[in-house]
Order: structure tokens, then C-alpha cells, then sequence
């Protein structure tokens, strides 16, 4: 089953992407997803790869690029990072709402200003209302994992949604991890080619795409769309079921619950953190305390049944948000999933936690800091103030 | 087959029912090129006269009979690139263009443009100049002429219309070494059929087309003046016909005695109020620009 190699979370996302056989990539350079550029375009110029790569003048080109060519029919990749992202917003949206099925990589990078360039989940955050399915991973393997299981969930005909892994900038992008490359063949049986009948610019079957559209249909067009994000998560835990029978990592589909069944406190994480959160849940249970971890690896859609199923009987949670939501004094992360339990008619104790902006270190002090928070609160306690993860 | 025979008999691929303006030579232009570029053809369309004139179809009763897209203001070239790069990884020749304002294409969606350009693609660019955003009721574009009122060049007790010269798009894009080039004008269009057939046949680069398209209801002329108007461009050298085969810069028509610019401008309101002094700065900038043509043709 394929081989074990040492790489950068960048060459396990450029070897991602190669193993779905993209026809078209395009793709402008970035800090720090630049070296996913670089790696297609090398085994382009190796003839390891069959794309058609165009170098554009920026990422608002590459997503227009891929868009052109999806509509041409054409199974596309590109990647990016923070003021990438931000400056493909237009296009972005586009793709989108346009239902045209991709997978984008996202080396998370915090938006500037301040001036910064390191980690963060701050650029996927503040476009996850853009209509796309946002998937964060925790490591290089998983990223490698996530974008091949990413495009058979974009491309499945219930969901036609293009799809984002989110690895996290330096802590995946650039450190080393041993990842298992499935052999093509393998990669090949998993997910065959695509074909798209949805929206096509052929000369052979003409068709106006996207002409000026009343609003009666924009809301048909919009409620289609949020439905079919609502069936991405059966969609995304059956994927993980056959890509985990056929290559033996399975990843929980949309949420991973790591030590959850008889814990009294949960962390909630998400990204590269989660590996520092499951070491302090470790510590904490060496001692006797009962904690675990909820990894949220779906972001967009939000699974709310399955967050809210494992944090209802909880005696108290805590969200790590690698992101800010300027209006409220927290992340992101944490609404959602305070959302989700008041809409399912739950209420448990929760800390709001931010931490890791712009790269600073989530250590494994901090994690256990928090716990420990947790081990504090009763169950009855009203919302804590929002503890940030500082030296 | 000649071009009245070849726009008389090949089929309209412009649907019946576009909203244009009465007198729209854009919409002429883009009825003619379809003709020429056939039904083999995608096409790109970006907000504009022609997208919103329901090109790109509007209350399902018009559009092209050819694929069509309207792409962002600003991404034009960028969606071409992407639609081509497809079908050339599938082996299936397909002419890939776009029908652009100059606002999308001189402003906005130059940096697309120029970096397709740059690249090479091997896409038809066409560009309809009516000098402004005549769709949202006649903004101030690049490729605006000095002095032209505008409604965000107003004239008034201090204002006196657009303040700087024309953007020379044909010009700029010269300089990024397309396959082809040319200048086109409805009022020619022996050489406008011509250099859209030339355009078609190109498969070794980037292809850039710049159609004069006055603007009746903008401009403020009678709709029936349309083709006078864009006639008297090429007269007065506003508006010079040439065309650059793979580098090779070329005069399509002749213009031994060039009229002055003064009689373009007194065929419309939009520069009713420009003074003897303004219309001698564009006169002075035309004929620079005609020189520094001249010497590109050798």
C-alpha cells in the first residue's frame, strides 16, 4: 500500500492534489503555501504529472483560471493563503454559488495587519459564509488524505460544492512528518474521473451560464445550495468509511472524538492544535481527570448534531479559536458550537479560549491550563470571559 | 466569398430581442464577429453594454446561440485562459473570446488581460470602446477621451470634463507581443470581417481585437450617426485602423489627410463645452500617437 516518506505538509498537499489528476491547475505563490506551487510545477517540468499549470499574475487569476476551466469540465486544483485568499474573494464566491465542484488548499496564515506572514486560522474564518465546504486537518498525512477524499465530496452529484483544506501555515506547511503516498492505482479506484453535465461552456451543447437572475430564483438557487451542504455530512462519513476500508486511516468523517465517551470536561479544537490538546487530555487522565477532545474537522458546514451530541451531558467545554470574530469577544468556533447546542436545546458550561494568532505557540501548558479551567467550572456556570492563550 | 456575402449569408448568432440602443455599433460589431468566429466558438462576456443589452440572456427570451458567460468586471481574461487550457489538455480546437467593455478591459480588468497576454494564451481578447461605463449611465472610464463630460466628470462652474488623455489600450497592448493585433471600426468593415478572420485563425498566441464603438445615447449623438461618427475616428486619426502581425506593425487603411479632431467633437454633446485650447491638447496628442505609430510601421 503505497510508501512511507518523509515530507512538509506543502508537498503532502502538491502529492495530494497530483493523485487526483487535476487537468488544470493554477496557482500564484504565497507565504507559506509557495512550496505547493513549486512541488506541481516541478513534477510538471519531471513529467511525473499530467495538469496543465498556468503561472498567473495572481490568486485572483488562479481562482478565475480553475473557474474557466471547471466550467470547461475540467477537475482543477490551486492553493493558497491569507491575503491570497483575500484578494480571490470575488472569484471565490463565484466558484461557489456557481456549484462548480474543486478542492483548494489553504496553508492558514492571520491576516495582516499587524504585517505578519505565520499561522492562523483567520483567512478561512472570515470567508466561511462564502458558500464553500471548509475541511481543517491536523497533520500532513490528513492533509494529504483530505484533499483526495475532498474532491470525491465536492464532485458527488448530491453535494457540487468546491471544498477547502485547511492545514495550518509553518506548523503543517513547512515541518516534516512521515506520510503514507497511496499508489495512483489505488488513488484511481477511490475516485474516477469527473464528469460534469451541471453547468458546461461547449460549443456542442450551448448553454448561457449565469445570465441575470431574479431574485425568486436567486432564493431556489440559494436554498438548493444550503441543502446541499446539509447532506455533505453523511456524505463526507461515508467517504472516510471507504477511503478508510481501502487505506486504513479512518478520521470520524466530520468531527473526530478523541476520549469522549465517559469524559466530564471536553476540549474543542481544531487544526494543527488538536495534537496538543490530545497530549494534555493524556496528562490530565494520568492524573484522574476525565478530559477529552472534540476535533472539529468540518467547519462549513457546521456539524451542530454531532458536536452538540457529544458536549450535551458534559460538565463543561472549552473552544480553542485560532481566530478572532471581531463583535464578539471570542472565535468563531466558539459561537458555532454554542449555537449548535442552544438550537438542539442544550446548555453546558463553556470557556471561550483564543490562542495562536499570527503563529504564536499554543503549548501544551496552555491546554492543560485550560483543563484545568474546566475542572473549576460547575455545571450551571454562566459563560466565563474569554481566556486568551498569552506567554 | 466577400464580407457583405459572408454577413449576409452566415448565421446570426446573436439571439432576436437584445436591449441595446437604438444605433449601437457594439451590438453590430458582436452580431458580425459571431458571424465570423461561428458556432464553434465560447464566449465570454463581462457586465457591460452588451451583458446587460441580455447577450448573456435576460427573462430567458435572448442571448447567443453560443455557450456564453458572463465572467467578473474583472477577470476576463483570466476565465478565457482557464475555458482554453481545458479544452487544449482534451485536444478540441474551440475559439475561446471574450466581448468586453474598455472600463473592464482598461481598467479593472487590465491586470487579468495583461498577464494572459503576457503568457501567450491562446485566446481572441475583443475589446468594444465606447469610452466609458456606458451601461450604468456613462462613468468616466481610461480609454475615455480628454474633455468628454461625464457623470463623474462633470462640467460645471469649476469642472470641464475628463482631465487626462485617452488610455491607449491597442498601444499598451502592443508592447506584450500578442500573436495578433488590430484596431478595428464598424465603419470599415470590409477590414473589420477581415481581421476577425485573421484573429480565428491564429493557434500560436495571444490575440487582442480593439473595436471604436461610439455610444449614441452616452456620447449624445443621433443613433442614425453611429457609423459617421466611427468613420470620422478613423478620419481624424482619433481612431487609426492598423494591425501587428506577429510583430509586424502595419497602416489597414491609409490616411493621407487626416480631418482634425475638432470635427469628431462637433458631432456630440459630450464635448459640447470643451474650449478651442482643449480641443487642441487631444489634436496634439493624437497626432503624437499617430508618430510614434508611424514609427512602429516603419
Amino acid at each position: 500500500m503505497g510508501k512511507t516518506i518523509a515530507i512538509t505538509g506543502n508537498t503532502a498537499a502538491a502529492l495530494g492534489a497530483a493523485l487526483s489528476r487535476p487537468k488544470v491547475i493554477a496557482a500564484y505563490p504565497i507565504t507559506p503555501q509557495s512550496s505547493v506551487v513549486e512541488y506541481a510545477a516541478s513534477m510538471i517540468a519531471d513529467g511525473k504529472l499530467q495538469s496543465s499549470m498556468v503561472q498567473v499574475e495572481s490568486e485572483h487569476s488562479a481562482m478565475s483560471v480553475v473557474q474557466g476551466a471547471a466550467m470547461a469540465g475540467a477537475r482543477t486544483f490551486t492553493a493558497t493563503s491569507a491575503q491570497g485568499l483575500a484578494l480571490m474573494y470575488e472569484p471565490y464566491f463565484r466558484m461557489s454559488t456557481l456549484r462548480l465542484p474543486m478542492v483548494m488548499a489553504v496553508a492558514g496564515r492571520e491576516m495582516t495587519a499587524p504585517e505578519t506572514i505565520w499561522s492562523g486560522h483567520q483567512d478561512t474564518i472570515s470567508v466561511r459564509d462564502a458558500g464553500w465546504i471548509q475541511i481543517y486537518v491536523e497533520n500532513n498525512q490528513e492533509t494529504l488524505d483530505m484533499i483526495i477524499q475532498g474532491y470525491k465530496l465536492a464532485e458527488h452529484k448530491d453535494i457540487l460544492i468546491p471544498v477547502n483544506v485547511c492545514y495550518d501555515g509553518f506548523y503543517i506547511s513547512h515541518l516534516y512528518e512521515g506520510v503514507n503516498i497511496p499508489e495512483q492505482s489505488e488513488v484511481d479506484a477511490f475516485l474516477p474521473p469527473y464528469k460534469q453535465e451541471h453547468v458546461i461552456l461547449d460549443p456542442e451543447k450551448p448553454m448561457a451560464v449565469d445570465p441575470m437572475t431574479p431574485g425568486n430564483l436567486v432564493m431556489k438557487y440559494r436554498k438548493s445550495h444550503l441543502d446541499a451542504m446539509q447532506r455533505a455530512f453523511d456524505v463526507l462519513d461515508k467517504i472516510d468509511q471507504e477511503f478508510g476500508d481501502k487505506f486504513g486511516r479512518y478520521y470520524g468523517g466530520t468531527v473526530e472524538k478523541y476520549k469522549c465517551d465517559d469524559a466530564d470536561i471536553v476540549l474543542v479544537a481544531m487544526g494543527a492544535m488538536s495534537g496538543t490538546a490530545k497530549a494534555a487530555v493524556d496528562e490530565k487522565r494520568a492524573q484522574g481527570v476525565k478530559a477529552g477532545l472534540l476535533k472539529i474537522r468540518m467547519m462549513r458546514p457546521f456539524p451542530n448534531r454531532q458536536v452538540a451530541e457529544v458536549l450535551a451531558d458534559k460538565k463543561a467545554y472549552a473552544v480553542i479559536d485560532k481566530n478572532v470574530v471581531f463583535g464578539w469577544p471570542n472565535g468563531a468556533v466558539y459561537m458555532e458550537t454554542k449555537a449548535a447546542l442552544n438550537q438542539l436545546g442544550y446548555r453546558v458550561a463553556s470557556l471561550p479560549v483564543v490562542g495562536g494568532l499570527g503563529g504564536a505557540d499554543i503549548s501544551l501548558d496552555h491546554m492543560i491550563n485550560v483543563i484545568e479551567k474546566l475542572e473549576k467550572m460547575n455545571k450551571g456556570d454562566k459563560e466565563q470571559e474569554c481566556y486568551w492563550l498569552e506567554d | 466569398m466577400n464580407y457583405i456575402e459572408l454577413l449576409d449569408k452566415q448565421p446570426d448568432l446573436v439571439t432576436p430581442g437584445t436591449s441595446a440602443c437604438q444605433g449601437c455599433p457594439a451590438e453590430l460589431s458582436l452580431r458580425s464577429t459571431l458571424k465570423v468566429l461561428g458556432e464553434n466558438t465560447i464566449m465570454c462576456i463581462p457586465p457591460g453594454c452588451m451583458a446587460g443589452a441580455g447577450c448573456v440572456g435576460w427573462n430567458f427570451d435572448s442571448g447567443l446561440k453560443v455557450p456564453v458567460h458572463i465572467t467578473l468586471l474583472d477577470n476576463t481574461a483570466a476565465v478565457l485562459t482557464g475555458i482554453k487550457k481545458s479544452y487544449e489538455a482534451d485536444g478540441r480546437d474551440v475559439t475561446v473570446a471574450s466581448f468586453a467593455g474598455d472600463g473592464a478591459t482598461s481598467d479593472c480588468g487590465f491586470q487579468s488581460l495583461s498577464a494572459a497576454a503576457e503568457r501567450g494564451e491562446n485566446v481572441i481578447y475583443i475589446c468594444y470602446d465606447n469610452e466609458g461605463y456606458m451601461n450604468t449611465g456613462f462613468q468616466r472610464s481610461g480609454s475615455t477621451t480628454k474633455g468628454s463630460m461625464t457623470t463623474t466628470t462633470p462640467v460645471g462652474e469649476v469642472g470641464k470634463g475628463k482631465e487626462q488623455q485617452k488610455k491607449d489600450l491597442p498601444l499598451i497592448m502592443a508592447m506584450h507581443n500578442p500573436a495578433y493585433l488590430a484596431t478595428l471600426s464598424p465603419s470599415h468593415m470590409s477590414d473589420f470581417v477581415k481581421k476577425v478572420e485573421k484573429a480565428k485563425s491564429i493557434k500560436d498566441g495571444f490575440v487582442y481585437l480593439h473595436i471604436f464603438s461610439p455610444c449614441p445615447t452616452g456620447w449624445g449623438f443621433d443613433g442614425a450617426k453611429s457609423i459617421e461618427v466611427a468613420r470620422k475616428a478613423v478620419e481624424t486619426n482619433l481612431f487609426p485602423l492598423y494591425e501587428i502581425d506577429h510583430g509586424e506593425y502595419k497602416f489597414t487603411v491609409q490616411n493621407k489627410n487626416p480631418k482634425p479632431v475638432s470635427e469628431l467633437f462637433g458631432m456630440m454633446k459630450k464635448f459640447r463645452h470643451v474650449s478651442e485650447q482643449g480641443i487642441q491638447e487631444v489634436q496634439n496628442y493624437v497626432d503624437k500617437k499617430y508618430k510614434i505609430l508611424q514609427s512602429l510601421v516603419g
